[in-house]
């Protein structure tokens, strides 16, 4: 009886088996067959069944079958690699300022601009067909873009600062020959003012003589500040060349923006809705010639 | 017979001064023939024939007094005025100044510059310069059938003292005849020419004087087009940047990245190879500005015009 129970046992158990196994089987031959064929889009479906559910058929609650798809977690570089380069060629269109650099199998790091001088911009996840923006040069651009409404540039404060600083450092140079006569002039008048001094110095001649040595000191005290300004103002010239160079980085990032997407906004609603966007436009692709026939309907639908 | 020896002496003498007044003329002969042949020839090769012996020709006789006669320098130029008559090229003129002298004039300056050759009397050839500050556009040597032009001179001249007086437009009207007298002389008479800066070919490198480039020079540039709709670029291969300036056309600023020396250099590509740096420098402000503002570390390196053997 115990035995007969545990065959039954047995055989429900290999017929779980058998079928989990069909399963993996199933996904396992649909997965190469899309490969074989380059169906990204169907690799995708598989990759993420849930998602393209959500966002590509709009319907919600079809949960992932993880038993099925932890079977390719090992090969996560390798399918992202795989995937890339269809990615990669309809980003260069939908997004043409962005530049790939696949640093180790499967992940690539994102640039913002070929030009002169650009910014590492994060990474580019190609499984879940995302940006993943550094946080960090996401917000100075989002700031930069702020700040232009307003006529303003990211370092402009701060450079409006060194440049008072070095008109303030040259100013103390020009005035070097100024302050020697000056000082010789305290010199002579402490002189006469120490000549009244004494032990009968008046309260009054003593707070003169205070007063001319503390001109003399903060006179000092310029003298001091102006045999560093040439350094200074080299150097303030430098930190003003970098802050203007991320000023310049900035202006193009916002441009190429502009050109593309019109607004920040749009290219964050972009950015939003890129794994929607990117999958149909490789439906289109496949079925292209029924697509084309839509495309006549669909414009003069809208007519 | 003392009279008879001092007749004989006399006549001995009466000769060699016929000799030598008749070798004179012969020279003078020669002088009419090579001046008639300067003027009127209408073939290239022997306009520089005559030229090169005016050049040497040696007027000065005792016995035989030329008149007011025009000087080496002078010949330069109506040489060069034939030369380009006969291709009808235009944009020059000649005129005799009062002490008797040639100068040229380009189109559009008028009679407020004027030209002159400047011989080389170590070197032999001709210095063309313009005559206030004596600023040698190029040097040609007829000996060694070689042209080049002064890069230094070319943007001392144009671009940092003409270009306060002239639009942009003027100057190179006013250059074109000089490039227009180079390519003459390499195509009908064999002359190796170096035109500089004003080499239009895409592949033609102007190569900076300092051996080394700091990048900051040409961060300059790219703050500089902050505001414009340039925009600077990376070189592919991180060697340099590269900055459009028309639809057809960019110049570069890189050196060649398989060259362990790297050597920088300015290099201007547009579709037809009908642009030089030196357009790019009069028609271009930002370029122009950041060039000369940085010219220490930017200048393009001048050759020696003096062509060594």
């Amino acid at each position: 009886m115990a035995s007969e129970k545990k065959q039954h046992g047995a055989l429900e158990i290999s017929e779980a088996i058998n079928q989990q196994i069909a399963k993996k089987i199933d996904y396992l031959q649909k997965l190469m067959t899309a490969l074989k064929n380059h169906d990204d889009r169907q690799i995708y479906r598989l990759l993420d069944n849930q998602r393209y559910a959500a966002e590509i058929e709009h319907r919600e609650q079809q949960a992932n079958d993880a038993g099925v798809m932890n079977l390719v977690d090992n090969l996560a570089d390798q399918l992202s690699s795989y995937l890339s380069s269809k990615l990669i060629d309809y980003l260069g269109k939908a997004y043409p300022f962005f530049y790939y650099e696949e640093y180790q199998t499967g992940h690539y790091r994102i640039y913002f601009g070929n030009w002169w001088d650009r910014r590492q911009f994060g990474e580019l996840d190609v499984l879940n067909i995302r940006f993943v923006f550094d946080q960090k040069e996401y917000k100075k651009l989002e700031k930069s873009f702020e700040l232009a409404n307003h006529g303003k540039r990211y370092n402009s404060k701060r450079i409006e600062d060194l440049s008072a600083e070095n008109d303030h450092l040259q100013a103390l140079i020009d005035s070097t020959e100024e302050r020697s006569q000056k000082r010789a002039q305290l010199q002579n008048e402490l002189k006469d003012a120490s000549n009244r001094g004494g032990l009968f110095e008046s309260a009054k001649n003593r707070e003169t003589r205070e007063d001319i040595k503390d001109q003399i000191s903060q006179l000092e005290d310029q003298d001091e500040e102006a045999r560093n300004a040439a350094a200074n103002i080299k150097k303030n010239n430098q930190a003003v060349l970098e802050l203007s160079k991320e000023n310049t980085i900035l202006s193009y990032e916002q441009k190429s923006i502009v050109d593309v997407f019109g607004s920040f906004e749009d290219f964050a609603l972009a950015n939003r809705n890129l794994y929607a966007n990117y999958l149909k436009s490789l439906e289109k692709d496949n079925g292209e010639a029924k697509a084309q026939d839509n495309d006549g309907k669909q414009v003069s639908d809208n007519d | 017979m003392t009279e008879q020896k001092d007749t004989t002496l006399t006549s001995n003498k009466v000769l060699s001064l016929s000799q030598s007044i008749k070798s004179g003329l012969t020279i003078g002969e020669k002088y009419v023939s090579l001046l008639n042949q300067l003027a009127s020839t209408t073939e290239a090769d022997e306009l520089l024939d005559a030229m090169k012996q005016l050049a040497a020709i040696d007027l000065t006789s005792p016995f035989v007094k030329f008149p007011q006669h025009y000087e080496t320098a002078d010949y330069y130029l109506l040489f060069m005025d034939r030369l380009l008559e006969l291709n009808q090229v235009e944009g020059i003129s000649v005129q005799e100044e009062d002490d008797h002298s040639l100068s040229m004039q380009l189109a559009n300056f008028g009679d407020k510059i004027s030209f002159k050759f400047e011989l080389d009397q170590k070197q032999g050839g001709a210095f063309f310069a313009e005559q206030d500050d004596h600023e040698p556009l190029f040097y040609i040597n007829l000996e060694k059938t070689a042209l080049r032009f002064s890069n230094r001179a070319l943007v001392n001249f144009f671009i940092v003292r003409e270009i306060k007086h002239y639009s942009d437009l003027d100057l190179a009207a006013a250059v074109k005849p000089l490039i227009s007298f180079a390519h003459v002389l390499k195509d009908q008479l064999h002359f190796h020419i170096d035109l500089g800066i004003l080499d239009t070919e895409n592949d033609f490198l102007a190569r900076l004087a300092q051996p080394e480039l700091d990048l900051k020079v040409i961060d300059k540039l790219f703050v500089e087009t902050a505001d414009s709709d340039y925009r600077l670029l990376n070189l592919p291969h991180n060697n340099g940047a590269s900055l459009q300036l028309d639809r057809q056309v960019h110049i570069e600023l890189g050196f060649d990245p398989d060259d362990y020396s790297q050597q920088w250099s300015f290099r201007v590509v547009d579709d037809d190879s009908a642009v030089s740096f030196f357009d790019v420098l009069l028609h271009y402000k930002l370029i122009r500005d950041w060039y000369l503002d940085n010219r220490d570390a930017l200048a393009v390196r001048s050759d020696p015009l003096i062509f060594a053997d």
